[in-house]
This record gives C-alpha cells, structure tokens and sequence, in this order.
C-alpha cells in the first residue's frame, strides 16, 4: 500500500515509518502537521491516510478536520484517524457523508502492531476499522438502548466485532462460530434494531455505527 | 539618636509649612463658606459654585499629601471624593495654628535654654546666674515637651488625614473582598492550567515513548530475522528506560516531593543541579518557611529558571532567597538575552499563585538581558 503518515510526535511517526516499510508498505510522505498532510496528499494521492487528531498549532482536531477534508476532496483516499480517546463526537463526524473507507483507532491501539496493520488495510480497501473502545462506548452510550435490549448476548457480541469494521468470516473465526451462524445472528441483529442492511459490506458496518452514534 | 534628631527636624519644618498651608487654607474655607451661604437653597446655583470650590479643595488637599508624604512619613491614598477633601480643608487649619503653636514654644524654650550664650550681647551683666541656670533648664525642658508636642501633632496629622481621605474601613474591606476574590479566581485558573499542562506532559511525553515502546516489540514478536529481533528487543530496552526517566521528570514537575522530606533548600538545590546551565543558589533563611510560601517559593524559582534555559540562553542563572521582617524575598537572575513576556502563560501563573498569598512578583527583562525576577511573599 501507499501510506501517507501525519503525527507530530518524531518519535511515534519513525517508528511507524519502520513499521509500514518492515511490512511492505511505501510510506509517500511522514509529516507532522494538517497542512503538510494536505500539501502531501494533494501532491500524490495514497491509498491511505494515516492521520493524529490532535496536532500543532492548537493540538485539538486539526488532524480530523483535514481527514474529512480529505475525505472530501479524495473520495479514494482511505482515512483512518487515531485518537489520544474516544472522542464521540469525532467518531460521529468521520460516519457523516457517503464516502467509506474510514477508521478511527485509539492511538494506543498501534502497540497491538497486527490489529493496527489490518485496520490500515481494510480502510485501504474501502472498508471501515473502528477501535473496540469506540464501539465500545458508542454500545453504552446510544440512545437506542430499548432496542439494544432485545438483542441476545451472543448477537451483541457480533453486534460489537461487525460495528469494528470486521467481515463475518473474521467474526466468525475471531468469535469461533461458524460463518453461517454469524450470518444469521446479524439478520437477527438486522431485524431488531430495525436497520435496512445488506447492500455492501462496509455500508452495512456503517450503518450500525451511525445508529449507535446517533 | 542623630536619626531621631533628623526626623524631629524634618517634622518641625513639616509642621511650619502646615501652619503657612493652614493660613491659605483657613482664607479659602472662609471664602468658600461666603460662596455656598447665598446658594444653599438653590441646587442649580450651588452645583455652579460647588464646582471651583471642590476643584480648589482638591488642589490644597493634593498639596497637603505631599506635605504629609515629604515632611512627615506620611502616607495617604489618592482615592477620595472631593467633598471628602473640602471638609479635610476646612477641619485641616485648625490642626495647622496647632503645629504652629508647638512650634513657637519649642522657639522660646531654645531661646530661653540657650540665653547662657547670648544672653551677655543683651545685658551688661549677669547678676543672677542662678536663675539665669534655672531658665536654661526650663528652656530645654520646655523644647523637650515641643518635641513631644510634635510628635503628636504628627499623629494627629495622620489621624486628621486618614480620617477625611483615606479609604474609609467599609471601603477597605470592599476593596480586600474584591482583591480576595480575583486571587480567589486567579488561582482556579492556574490551578486548571497546571492540571492541562500535566495533562499534555503525559500524554506527549510519557505516552508517546510507551506506544513507541510497545511498537517495538510488536515489531520484534512480527520479526522472522533473529537479529533483527534482537536489535528490536534492545531498542526497546532503552526505550523502556527512557518512558521511566519521563515518567519521573513528570511526577516531579508536578510536585516535588523533597520539598516535604528535605525542605526549600534541599529542593532548590536539585532544581539547579537538574538545570543544563550553571545554577548558584544564596539561601538565606534561618528557619523553614511554612508549607504553602516555600511551595510558591519553589515554583517561582523553578518555573523562572526553567523559562530562563528554554528562552534566554543564559551562561548563568543566580537564585536568592532571604527573609526580612515577615517577608520572603526570592529572586532569579540571569544574564541571557531578556525580552522575557510576564503575561506569559508560565509567569502570568506564577503571579496569580504569588498573589494568592498576598504577595508581589514583578519581572525585570529588558531586550537584551539581564532577567530579574523578584518575588515578595509574606512568611511568619
């Protein structure tokens, strides 16, 4: 993949340089900054975007806000964003708009190098990535719990790996059930929170968590 | 004794100006009783003539504080009405005539204490030395009493003054209600302020080299090459003891703990031998400070010799502490290139810690060094 890194901490950004060439990967450009971000992205366009949220000047969402900036500008462009914490609001404005290929992982998360890698890559592929806390928190926050309550244990556990962003043969092996049981708990998943799934993998992901985040 | 024959001088000079000031005073009271009479009745007219006569009243007021300030130690606010200062005028003459009384008699008593010596120019002899002996003690019993006599003028100068344009003691305590409850204020905020930048300490500094740390060993457990692996794990090693070290700078940034184990002292000394630049400290204090003074103590020294490294590239940086009277004074200077801003987020925090125990910071940097900055903490 082609990588474009933005993270104002040297020492984090050198490290994932190392990372992604370890792994294969080209990283285009390692910045520490929103605009040089932009500027880079503008110049060559990567497969993803790997963006701090909190960056200089004013260290609160400078790197978000450039992510849905490119998010707009180059629907192609993968984003995933890394957060300090679970920012809620952040979560919720990376789920506005049509486009896919997003992520939101806690920066911690980079520490678990193999879930970290296969974020990138399914937000490089289009796909969704969102940290388990995230989903997490959306779960006990949303305001549809009465819905929530009707679904069984082992569906909110599905419910839980499918709003990360996972396929149903990952939950399935992840969960150790078989794929068609996953199949048929997000049906059921499907039918009772009332939600129109089904058309795409990554729409169906994203559907759930803008329910959980509304 | 030379000191207190200076200032008894100085307060009779003080006295003969207030008995010449009393005369001017006394005419324009009078005058300015003339003026009001006719327009008592007719708030229209009197508010017209009231105008040149406050403004009048301010002036010999005014004058009179410098009086006060110059000749007799006396200090005054300048906050008054001038309806305060008109009735200061118009009560002030008759503790004028007063010093000038006491002043003539301390004449006489001189004059009659030292006749010894002038007193063959006036008479062709003396027939009676031993009354003439008698009324020299007399004299200088007499300019005994004056001096005394002027010393309660003095006071009655100060009590006169006080009483007509000083802050009145409803004032004072309004006035010290709103200075407590800004410093009040004021160190919420710094508190939250310290709160953030500890907030970002550990999170851009000790977090970071965590996930840095972490990162290495991913890579190392994902690594298929044994040396490469090692190199990683070795890497980590050190990244570990680096995450330690901040973990520490930060824990003592946000409170040092020799402070309580070892005291002030003990404390500043590890501040200058943690500083990169060569740090004397002149500790002075003969007995502990209290808790709350020493911890403001420390940060104004810490916060200023850390603003001093970061900013001014000093060659050398020299701590002060020492206690006069009641009063701590701490003060750090360096000779690094100044422009130092005291509205700084750092120092204007300092400032409202100082000020929350109702002391002073002030900070000296002109363009180009030398930085003083002098804190004053009220201690005992």
């Amino acid at each position: 993949m082609r990588v474009i890194l933005a993270e104002d901490s040297t020492l984090l950004r050198e490290g994932l340089v190392r990372l992604l060439a370890e792994e294969g990967h080209e990283v285009l450009a390692a910045v520490g900054n929103a605009e040089l971000l932009l500027k880079a992205v503008a110049e060559d366009p990567p497969d993803v975007v790997v963006a701090d949220v909190r960056m200089p000047p004013t260290h609160t969402d400078e790197g978000l806000r450039a992510a849905l900036e490119i998010r707009g500008r180059w629907p192609g462009v993968g984003v995933l964003v890394l957060s300090q914490y679970v920012e809620k609001r952040y979560a919720t404005e990376l789920l506005t708009g049509e486009t896919e290929g997003v992520g939101y992982l806690l920066k911690d998360r980079v520490v678990q190098v193999d879930e970290f890698l296969d974020a990138l890559e399914r937000v490089a592929a289009g796909r969704a990535a969102f940290d388990p806390e995230v989903v997490r928190q959306l779960l006990g926050r949303t305001t549809h719990t009465d819905l929530l309550a009707r679904l069984t244990v082992r569906e909110r556990d599905v419910l839980a790996e499918m709003a990360q962003g996972h396929t149903n043969a990952a939950i399935a092996r992840r969960l150790h059930i078989s794929q068609s049981a996953v199949e048929k708990h997000t049906n059921a998943i499907f039918d009772k929170l009332e939600l129109t799934g089904g058309e795409g993998y990554s729409r169906r992901v994203l559907a759930v968590l803008r329910y959980l985040g509304s | 004794m030379r000191v207190m024959a200076r200032r008894v001088v100085r307060c009779g000079a003080g006295l003969i100006l207030g008995t010449a000031a009393a005369a001017v005073e006394l005419l324009f009271a009078l005058l300015a009783g003339v003026a009001l009479l006719p327009v008592a009745a007719w708030p229209r007219g009197r508010r017209a003539v009231l105008r040149p006569v406050l403004a009048g009243a301010r002036i010999l007021a005014e004058l009179e504080r410098g009086r006060l300030r110059m000749w007799l130690d006396l200090r005054v606010t300048p906050a008054y009405e001038d309806v305060r200062a008109l009735r200061y005028v118009a009560c002030h003459w008759a503790l004028g005539v007063l010093g000038g009384v006491v002043m003539l008699t301390a004449a006489i008593g001189l004059a009659y204490g030292t006749f010894g010596v002038y007193g063959w120019l006036l008479l062709d002899g003396i027939r009676n030395p031993g009354s003439l002996v008698l009324g020299s003690l007399g004299g200088f019993f007499l300019v005994f009493l004056t001096v005394q006599g002027i010393f309660g003028v003095v006071g009655l100068e100060g009590q006169l003054a006080r009483h007509f344009l000083g802050p009145r003691h409803q004032e004072e305590l309004e006035r010290r209600i709103a200075e407590l409850s800004a410093s009040r204020a004021a160190v919420v905020d710094a508190v939250n302020d310290e709160r953030r930048r500890i907030e970002r300490d550990l999170h851009d500094g000790v977090q970071q080299r965590l996930v840095a740390l972490g990162m290495l060993l991913g890579r190392a457990r994902r690594s298929q090459d044994a040396d490469r692996r090692d190199r990683l794990l070795g890497q980590a090693h050190d990244e570990s003891r680096r995450a330690l070290d901040e973990l520490r700078e930060v824990a003592w940034r946000i409170y040092p703990t020799t402070l309580d184990e070892a005291g002030l002292r003990a404390a500043l000394e590890t501040v200058a031998e943690r500083a990169s630049v060569p740090v004397g400290v002149e500790y002075e204090l003969a007995e502990e400070p209290e808790q709350a003074v020493a911890t403001v103590a420390y940060f104004v020294v810490c916060e200023a010799v850390t603003n001093a490294v970061k900013h001014a590239a000093p060659t050398r940086i020299s701590v002060a502490v020492r206690a006069e009277e009641k009063r701590m004074y701490v003060s750090v200077r360096d000779d690094g290139c100044g422009g130092a801003n005291a509205s700084g987020s750092g120092l204007f925090g300092l400032a409202r810690r100082v000020a929350a125990l109702d002391g002073s910071l002030s900070v000296d940097s002109p363009p180009g060094g030398p930085t003083l900055v002098a804190a004053e903490l009220p201690c005992g």
